[in-house]
């Protein structure tokens, strides 16, 4: 197993221009998950880790040595794809094979280590079929074995999941996760899905139109998202954000919008005072947030717009001015639409923003 | 609902037009196969025998055996035809693989180019070109060569078959020849181990069309060659039996003989065909 390390990384299709000067590290045996949005970069990153993409610029170095150069077949890394991608005219151990029987790997031996892999997922009664004899989940499975027979230094995930149905990708994530821990394996996984990224990984790096946003582990980007796009991207439902601008009287920091004003504690006003302009946005998560249904000083006034129970806990849709708010409240809590609120701030767990750079500023 | 089979209006319908079309399709080979047992006096008569009084193989065996002059001309013909069409198919295989592939994967100037000449191509009836293609044939100093006819028609037959092949290559998944190149492969194995069988029945057939297509073409043989040891079975029949004006039961053998490759090999055109339409190149 390996470190990989991209530096500078960049790709242009053309003269557009898909991954902007991404570095980061992914550690030895770390599983990182790469995510963003649709057409952001992750499958173009991912292809130039594999070798199927050259750079543009920059270097891409597997413990230590630069790869940019190298074929896909030289790199020693295995990949599992979307579509899973197996070989439709060979039987489900000829497609675990043949990373093995490509590398001249005697007869003897491949039928060992396909039969181990086989039995490592639970797939040894498919070994003759044909992958359109396969479901989707199966697939999926002699997808992975063929990653995983080979003893790679880096496992490669473009959105191995993506396919399968809600019930089974939660069986196939903690499947995934384990065979991780088991393998101590380097693992590059994409996916847009942020609750795989944040259940899975050891890191996260979190993707927006080619440029890497935010590369920390899991919590601490769901707990201070480096910026609003992070902050709005991760976890679900996304950070309720309300734009406002700092007023500064008698030393007191508050943040006004129309029709309300928000007194700040001295530790989110001192950090408001490092904004660059009075424009700031205040963050925070539907769990933070109080919903009173009289007047309590250090709410700001609201109308509930609609309830969305779900069992567990049930979401209220809070209208403040021209932006709506998602918090959560109790099931048995009795609230109805059009009924008026006042949304109280947990000023500990306040996340804020700086309108014009779009930056989180750090509270402390 | 009952799930015994009805016989619907439409039902009757279909079989009547299929057995109008099976009758026209098959209908002048079985009566070319008859006439070619005939003696050559039986197959003047009138009314004509349906089933012949005395079916005999003689006008095969004249024109199988190198023992005569007409069998040894006749598989001279034989032979000039299976050396253009193989040549014509072999080269047009090995340039439309690799040009298909191109067309399908990269994107390079000109690309568009392929659909507007297939269509261009079909747009006029072949003998519009024969003049213009004789004045060039003739100023490269080819004619009377297998060459001028083997470039014929490849030129006429390459933009149809890297068109259809094209079509295969769209469909396979670019995924499949990428995870080949992390498995281990070049490039070039990629296509060789992974791709190309799964095209193998959009090969087969463009093979065998252009093989048909060349066994079969008469306009250009006959205006490219002038030997008689050089002509191809469909002109070479037909000066064949200008000499032997009235030899019907021969001409029909000779005409059956020369279908056969045909038949055999739309019999497996179509097995292929109808494999690559039901399968799918790759399912996904
Ligand atoms: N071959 C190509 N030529 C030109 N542009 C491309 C090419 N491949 C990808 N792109 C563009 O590059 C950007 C990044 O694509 P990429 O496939 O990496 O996105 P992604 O993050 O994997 O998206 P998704 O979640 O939809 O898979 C997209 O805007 C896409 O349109
Ligand atoms: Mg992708």
């Amino acid at each position: 197993m390996a470190q990989v390390d991209f530096v500078n990384v960049d790709k242009s299709y053309g003269s557009f221009r898909a991954v902007k000067d991404v570095s980061f590290t992914v550690g030895d045996g770390e599983f990182v998950a790469l995510v963003g949005p649709s057409g952001c970069g992750k499958t173009t990153t991912l292809n130039l880790i594999a070798g199927l993409l050259d750079l543009t610029g920059g270097e891409i170095r597997v413990s230590g040595k630069v790869i940019n150069d190298l074929d896909p077949k030289d790199r020693d890394i295995a990949m599992v794809f979307q579509n899973y991608a197996l070989y439709p005219n060979k039987t489900v151990a000829q497609n675990l094979g043949f990373p093995l029987r490509m590398r001249k790997v005697a007869k003897a031996e491949i039928k060992d280590k396909v039969e181990e892999a086989a039995r490592l997922l639970d797939i040894t009664h498919l070994l003759d079929r044909y992958p359109r004899e396969l479901s989707g989940g199966q697939q999926q499975r002699v997808a992975l074995g063929r990653a995983l027979v080979r003893d790679p230094q880096v496992f490669l995930m473009d959105e191995p999941l993506s396919n399968l149905d809600a019930k089974l990708r939660v069986q196939m994530r903690a499947e995934l996760k384990r065979f991780h821990q088991d393998l101590n394996a380097t693992v590059i996984y994409v996916t847009h899905d942020q609750l795989e990224a944040m259940t899975m990984a050891d890191k996260m790096a979190v993707m927006s139109g080619g440029v890497l946003q935010q590369y920390d582990a899991p919590e601490r980007v769901f707990e201070e998202p480096a910026n609003l796009f992070v902050a709005s991207f991760v976890g679900s439902p996304a950070m309720n954000l309300l734009p406002a601008t700092r007023v500064e009287r008698d030393g007191t920091v508050f943040a006004t919008g129309e029709g309300w004003e928000l007194t700040l504690s001295d530790r989110n006003g001192a950090a408001a005072r490092r904004s660059e302009t009075d424009a700031i946005i205040l963050g925070a998560r539907h769990s933070s947030l109080a919903l009173h249904e009289t007047e309590t000083s250090g709410a700001i006034p609201a109308r509930i717009y609609t309830v969305e129970p779900t069992g567990d806990l049930t979401y209220a849709h809070v209208e403040v001015g021209d932006k709506t708010f998602v918090i959560s409240v109790p099931p048995d809590r009795r609230i109805a639409a059009d009924q008026p609120v006042w949304i109280g701030f947990d000023q500990n767990k306040l996340h804020l923003f700086d309108a014009k750079t779009e930056q989180r500023i750090a509270q402390d | 609902m009952n799930s015994r089979f009805r016989i619907t209006r439409w039902h009757v319908m279909g079989w009547i037009f299929l057995a109008t079309l099976l009758f026209f399709a098959v209908a002048p080979m079985v009566w070319m196969l008859i006439t070619s047992f005939k003696s050559q006096f039986a197959a003047l008569k009138y009314p004509p025998e349906l089933i012949p009084q005395n079916p005999n193989l003689e006008q095969y065996e004249r024109l199988l055996s190198p023992k005569n002059d007409v069998g040894r001309q006749f598989l001279r013909y034989m032979l000039n035809s299976i050396w253009v069409s193989t040549a014509t198919t072999v080269f047009g295989v090995a340039v439309a693989v690799p040009a298909a592939y191109a067309f399908a994967r990269f994107r390079f100037p000109g690309r568009k180019a392929l659909f507007f000449s297939v269509l261009f191509r079909n747009m006029f009836p072949a003998v519009v070109f024969l003049m213009p293609l004789f004045i060039m044939m003739r100023w490269m100093g080819l004619v009377n060569t297998y060459t001028s006819l083997i470039i014929t028609y490849l030129t006429f037959g390459l933009p149809l078959s890297i068109w259809l092949l094209k079509g295969f290559y769209d469909n396979i998944p670019v995924e499949l020849e990428q995870a080949a190149r992390i498995d281990g492969c070049t490039r070039f194995q990629a296509f060789y181990m992974v791709v190309m069988p799964l095209s193998a029945p959009g090969i087969i057939a463009t093979a065998i069309y252009s093989f048909i297509t060349a066994w079969n073409e008469y306009v250009y043989a006959l205006t490219f060659l002038n030997d008689d040891e050089k002509l191809t079975l469909p002109v070479g029949l037909q000066r064949f039996f200008a000499e032997y004006a009235t030899n019907w039961p021969g001409l029909m053998a000779a005409s059956f003989i020369m279908s056969v490759p045909v038949v055999v090999m739309f019999l497996i055109l179509q097995k292929y065909f109808v494999r690559a339409l039901t399968e799918g190149a790759v399912k996904a």
